[in-house]
C-alpha cells in the first residue's frame, strides 16, 4: 500500500510537469493586393525566424478583419502594419504605449504593454519643457528600443502615379495627406471632378472617423470632418476656432468662427464642440458602468479634463498638469454634430438582438451618409465600387477671406467633385490612371508597376517621403512575447537593411526609433547602418543559425531534438 | 476601357467561338432540327436549368453576404495551403515565356467562358435530354459546394502571398481582364478552384458523349487541361484549389450521373 501510495505521489511529480511545447508564431497581417510591402515584410521575417528554429507562417486577411482580430480582440502573437497616423509627434507615444490603455480596443496601446518607467516618462513629456522634456522624450525612445514593444522597420518612400492633363501640381501633395486634394490646380476647364484610385475597399463603405483603420493614411474623413486647429506640415493652423488663448493658467478659449455650418446645413455651435470632446472619451455618454471609449484620438481625448461652452461661440478647454504645447494637441481631433452621434450611444443592435459586448452604435456604424463640417462634403457611395464627395460651398475656405492658413489649401478645392475609385490591384490603378480614366492612384503603389509608370509617357511619377513606418507588434499579453528578452531576440532576427533592399527595391529608409522622422530622433537611434540595440544576427539577410540559437539559449530558452525552440 | 467595353469583348469572342465550334461539332443537320423542337427541349430539361438559375442568382446576391459571414464562421487556410504546396505555383510560373503568358491568360478568360456555355448549346441539340439535365445538375452541384467552401474556408491565392515570387500575371499582362474577374471573384474565394472545377465537369461529360460527339472530348479535354493551368500559371490558385476542383468535379459528374442515369 505504501508502496503505492509512493509510486502515485512520483507519478504525479512527473506528469504535473508540464513539457513545454515548440514555439509556433502567426504572423498575421494584410494580403498583397491591400498592401504588398506589409505581406513581403512578414513573410521575410517568418523565414528569418525559421532559421533560428522558430516554427512561423504568416496568415493574410482582410484589413478589417486583422483590424478586429488585432486591435479589438487582441488575438494575435505578431502582426506587420503600419501606423496609422502621419502627424507624429513625441506625445503620441502616450496612446500607442500608455499601460492605462493596455485593455482598450483600438490603436490605443494594441500591444497590450505594461512598464511603469515608460508610463513616467509618458507623463513626464506631457508636463515638462525644453531641455527636460527633450531628456524624457530621448529617454523614452531608447527605453522603447531595448523593451521592444514593436519593432519600427522602415519609413516607405510612397510611389504614386498621376497624370497633370486635367489638374496639376499633384508633385506638391503628399500620400498620408488626405488635405493634398485641396492644393490641387484645375488644368483643364471643362475638368469638374477629380478623379483618385484607391485599393482600399473600406472607403466606399464606412466613413466612421471614430474607428480604427489599418494600413490607412491620411484617411478621406480627414476631409469630411473638421476639426478646431487642423495640423499641417508640422504646423497648427486654427481651422474651425479663428482663435484660441490661454486666458489663464491650464485654461484655453477658442473662438469658433461665425456662421459655422455642417453639411446638412445646421448650425455649428460650442455645444457640438463640448459635445464631441465628451463623446471621444466615452461614446456611451455615461449612461453605463463601462465607459467606451474611441478607437483613434485618445491620447488627445484624455488631455482635457472639462470642456464648457461659455456662450455659442466660445469652448473653454480645462487642462491638468500638461504644457501649453502637448495640450493643444486636443484642438486637432474631429468635431461631430450633436444631432446626428447624440443617437449613437446605445448598444449596438444587429437585426434586432442585442449583442452588448462593451460597444456603442457610434463605434459600430459605417456612418453613411456622413455628416461633417470639413471642406468635402459627401454625395455617394457605392460598395467595393466609388466614394464620391463634393465642394462644400459654405466651408469657410470657399466664403471667407483667411489669411491665417496654410496658402496652399486657403482658396478651398479646385474641383466640383472627388471621386474616389476603388480598384482590385496596383496595376489595375495604374491602368485606370494611364487610359485617361483616373488622374491619381491615391494611395502608394507596390514596386511591382514602378517600370510600366516610366514607360507610360501620360504618367508621372510621384515618389514622397512618408512619415509613417512601418513595424512589427507584438502581443505582449501573451508568452513568449511578454518577455522582452525574447522579443529583443526577435528583433534581432531583422536585417532592415535587407528589408529596404529586397522589399523595397530601396524606396524607403530603415529606421529604430518610430519618432525617426521628427527632430525628436536622439542621435544614437538615428540610423547609420545597423541597429546599436538590437544588431541583427547574421549578415547580408541571411541569419547565422548557430549564433541566434546561441543567443536564444543564452536568454533561457531551450531547443529540442529536432532543433525546435521550446516555449517556457 | 470600361466594364461594358470588356463585356462586349469577351461575350462576342465566345459567341464566334459558340457558333464555329457547334457547326463542327454539332453538326448542320441536329441544329437544323432544334430550330423546331428548341422549346420542347428547354422545357423538357426545365427543372434543373431553372435549379443551376436559382444557384447562380444565389451565388451573385450571396457573394458579398457569404464573405462577411466567411469572415466570421471561416477558417483562414493560406497559411495550411502554403505549409502543403510551398512555392510550387511560383515554380510553375517561372517556366512560362510572354506568348504562354497571353495564351494562357486568353485561356483562363475567353477558353473557360466557352468550355462551360458549350456543352448547354451541344445537349440541347441532342433529343436525348438527359446530357443537358446532367450538365445543370452538375453545374449546381459545382457551384453549391463551391458556395460553401468559400464560406467555411478563407484562402488568398499564391500572387497575394508571395507576390515577390509569383506575379499577377492575368492583371499585368491583359489588364483590362481585371476589371471583369474583379466583379466575379472575390480575392479570398480560390479554395477549390471553380475554374477547373466547372472545366473537369465538362471534359467528363464529354467523356460520356465520346460516342455522341466524337469531335468535342479532344476540344473539351484539352482546354479543361489548360484552363487548369492556367489558373496556377496566373498565379490565381494554388495546385492544392485545383486538386480540390478536380475532386469536386469528380463527385458532382458522379451525383449528375446517377440523378440522371447516363
Amino acid at each position: 500500500m505504501a508502496a503505492t501510495s509512493g509510486c502515485v505521489s512520483r507519478l504525479r511529480t512527473v506528469m504535473g510537469r508540464e513539457r513545454p511545447d515548440p514555439v509556433t508564431v502567426t504572423i498575421k497581417t494584410v494580403p498583397a493586393d491591400d498592401d504588398p510591402y506589409a505581406l513581403l515584410i512578414a513573410r521575410q521575417l517568418s523565414e528569418w525566424l525559421r532559421a533560428a528554429g522558430i516554427n512561423a507562417n504568416v496568415l493574410p486577411m482582410a484589413s478589417e478583419e486583422l483590424l478586429r482580430q488585432v486591435l479589438v480582440n487582441h488575438e494575435y502573437d505578431l502582426f506587420v502594419g503600419r501606423y496609422p497616423d502621419s502627424t507624429l509627434d513625441a506625445d503620441s507615444l502616450y496612446s500607442l504605449l500608455h499601460s492605462q490603455f493596455a485593455t482598450e480596443p483600438g490603436w490605443q496601446n494594441p500591444f497590450g504593454y505594461a512598464n511603469l518607467s515608460v508610463d513616467d516618462l509618458l507623463a513626464r513629456q506631457r508636463t515638462t519643457d525644453g531641455d527636460e522634456r527633450r531628456q524624457a522624450v530621448a529617454d523614452l525612445q531608447s527605453t522603447v528600443a531595448r523593451e521592444n514593444p514593436f519593432t519600427v522597420l522602415a519609413f516607405p518612400d510612397v510611389i504614386r502615379a498621376a497624370r497633370d492633363d486635367r489638374y496639376s501640381r499633384f508633385g506638391t501633395t503628399r500620400s498620408d495627406e488626405a488635405l493634398g486634394m485641396l492644393q490641387l490646380h484645375r488644368a483643364d476647364d471643362g475638368a469638374d471632378a477629380l478623379r483618385v484610385t484607391t485599393t482600399d475597399e473600406r472607403v466606399t463603405s464606412t466613413l466612421n472617423p471614430l474607428l480604427a483603420s489599418v494600413g490607412r493614411v491620411g484617411t478621406v474623413t480627414d476631409l469630411i470632418y473638421d476639426p478646431l486647429v487642423r495640423r499641417y506640415r508640422g504646423e497648427r493652423y486654427p481651422w474651425l476656432a479663428e482663435s484660441t488663448t490661454w486666458v489663464e493658467d491650464g485654461v484655453l478659449e477658442a473662438t469658433l468662427r461665425p456662421d459655422l455650418s455642417f453639411h446638412d446645413g445646421e448650425a455649428l455651435t460650442a455645444d457640438d464642440v463640448v459635445f464631441s470632446y465628451r463623446f471621444l472619451r466615452d461614446t456611451a455618454s455615461g449612461e453605463r458602468n463601462q465607459a467606451a471609449p474611441t478607437m483613434r484620438f485618445r491620447g488627445r481625448s484624455t488631455l482635457a479634463e472639462s470642456v464648457t461652452a461659455p456662450d455659442r461661440r466660445t469652448v473653454r478647454l480645462t487642462f491638468g498638469e500638461e504644457t501649453d504645447s502637448v495640450a493643444e494637441r486636443a484642438l486637432t481631433v474631429p468635431i461631430l454634430p450633436r444631432h446626428v452621434w447624440t443617437e449613437r450611444t446605445g448598444e449596438p443592435r444587429v437585426g434586432g438582438l442585442d449583442l452588448g459586448g462593451g460597444t456603442t452604435e457610434a463605434l459600430v456604424t459605417a456612418n453613411v451618409p456622413p455628416v461633417g463640417s470639413g471642406p468635402l462634403a459627401f454625395v455617394s457611395a457605392t460598395r467595393n465600387d466609388r466614394l464620391v464627395l463634393k465642394r462644400f460651398a459654405d466651408h469657410f475656405l470657399e466664403t471667407a477671406d483667411t489669411p491665417a492658413l496654410p496658402d496652399a489649401v486657403a482658396d478651398g478645392a479646385a474641383f466640383e467633385e472627388l471621386v474616389m475609385k476603388h480598384v482590385g490591384s496596383d496595376s489595375s490603378a495604374v491602368d485606370l490612371v494611364d487610359s485617361g480614366d483616373a488622374d491619381l492612384t491615391l494611395a502608394g503603389l507596390g514596386p511591382g508597376v514602378l517600370r510600366r509608370i516610366g514607360q507610360a509617357d501620360e504618367l508621372d511619377l510621384l515618389v514622397d517621403r512618408s512619415q509613417s513606418f512601418y513595424f512589427l507588434g507584438f502581443n505582449t499579453r501573451r508568452a513568449p512575447y511578454a518577455n522582452p528578452r525574447f522579443r529583443q531576440l526577435i528583433a534581432q532576427l531583422v536585417d532592415r537593411r535587407h528589408l529596404v533592399q529586397s522589399v523595397f527595391s530601396t524606396f524607403a529608409a530603415p529606421a529604430i526609433s518610430p519618432l525617426a522622422r521628427t527632430d525628436w530622433v536622439t542621435d544614437d537611434l538615428t540610423w547609420r547602418g545597423r541597429d546599436p540595440i538590437t544588431p541583427f544576427i547574421g549578415a547580408a539577410g541571411e541569419v547565422d543559425d548557430a549564433q541566434a540559437r546561441a543567443a536564444f539559449r543564452e536568454a533561457g530558452y531551450q531547443y529540442d531534438e529536432q532543433g525546435r525552440l521550446l516555449g517556457v | 476601357m470600361g466594364l461594358l467595353a470588356v463585356v462586349v469583348e469577351v461575350v462576342t469572342a465566345v459567341s464566334l467561338l459558340l457558333v464555329t465550334t457547334a457547326a463542327a461539332v454539332v453538326g448542320p443537320e441536329r441544329l437544323r432540327r432544334l430550330r423546331w423542337t428548341l422549346r420542347g427541349r428547354v422545357r423538357g430539361a426545365l427543372g434543373p436549368i431553372v435549379a443551376l438559375a436559382v444557384v447562380l442568382a444565389i451565388n451573385a446576391v450571396v457573394r458579398d453576404v457569404g464573405l462577411e459571414l466567411s469572415w466570421l464562421v471561416g477558417v483562414n487556410v493560406t497559411a495550411a495551403i502554403y505549409a502543403v504546396e510551398g512555392e510550387f505555383v511560383a515554380w510553375f510560373q517561372s517556366l512560362g515565356t510572354p506568348a504562354v503568358t497571353t495564351v494562357l491568360g486568353y485561356v483562363y478568360v475567353y477558353g473557360y467562358a466557352f468550355l462551360v456555355t458549350f456543352p448547354l448549346v451541344a445537349y440541347l441539340a441532342l433529343e436525348d435530354q438527359r446530357y443537358l439535365r446532367a450538365t445543370a445538375t452538375a453545374y449546381v452541384v459545382n457551384y453549391g459546394v463551391g458556395l460553401v467552401c468559400y464560406v467555411l474556408f478563407i484562402a488568398y491565392g499564391p500572387r497575394n502571398y508571395m507576390p515577390d515570387m509569383v506575379q499577377s500575371l492575368l492583371y499585368d499582362a491583359l489588364p483590362r481582364f481585371q476589371l471583369l474577374t474583379s466583379e466575379i471573384n472575390t480575392n479570398t474565394n480560390v479554395f477549390p478552384s471553380l475554374h477547373t472545377s466547372l472545366s473537369a465537369t465538362v471534359a467528363l461529360l464529354a467523356v460520356r458523349t465520346r460516342d455522341i460527339y466524337p469531335r468535342w472530348l479532344p476540344v473539351a479535354s484539352v482546354l479543361a487541361v489548360l484552363v487548369a493551368l492556367a489558373t496556377m500559371y496566373l498565379g490565381i490558385h494554388w495546385a492544392t484549389d485545383v486538386v480540390a476542383g478536380l475532386v469536386l468535379a469528380t463527385g458532382a459528374v458522379a451525383v449528375a450521373s446517377r440523378v440522371h442515369s447516363i
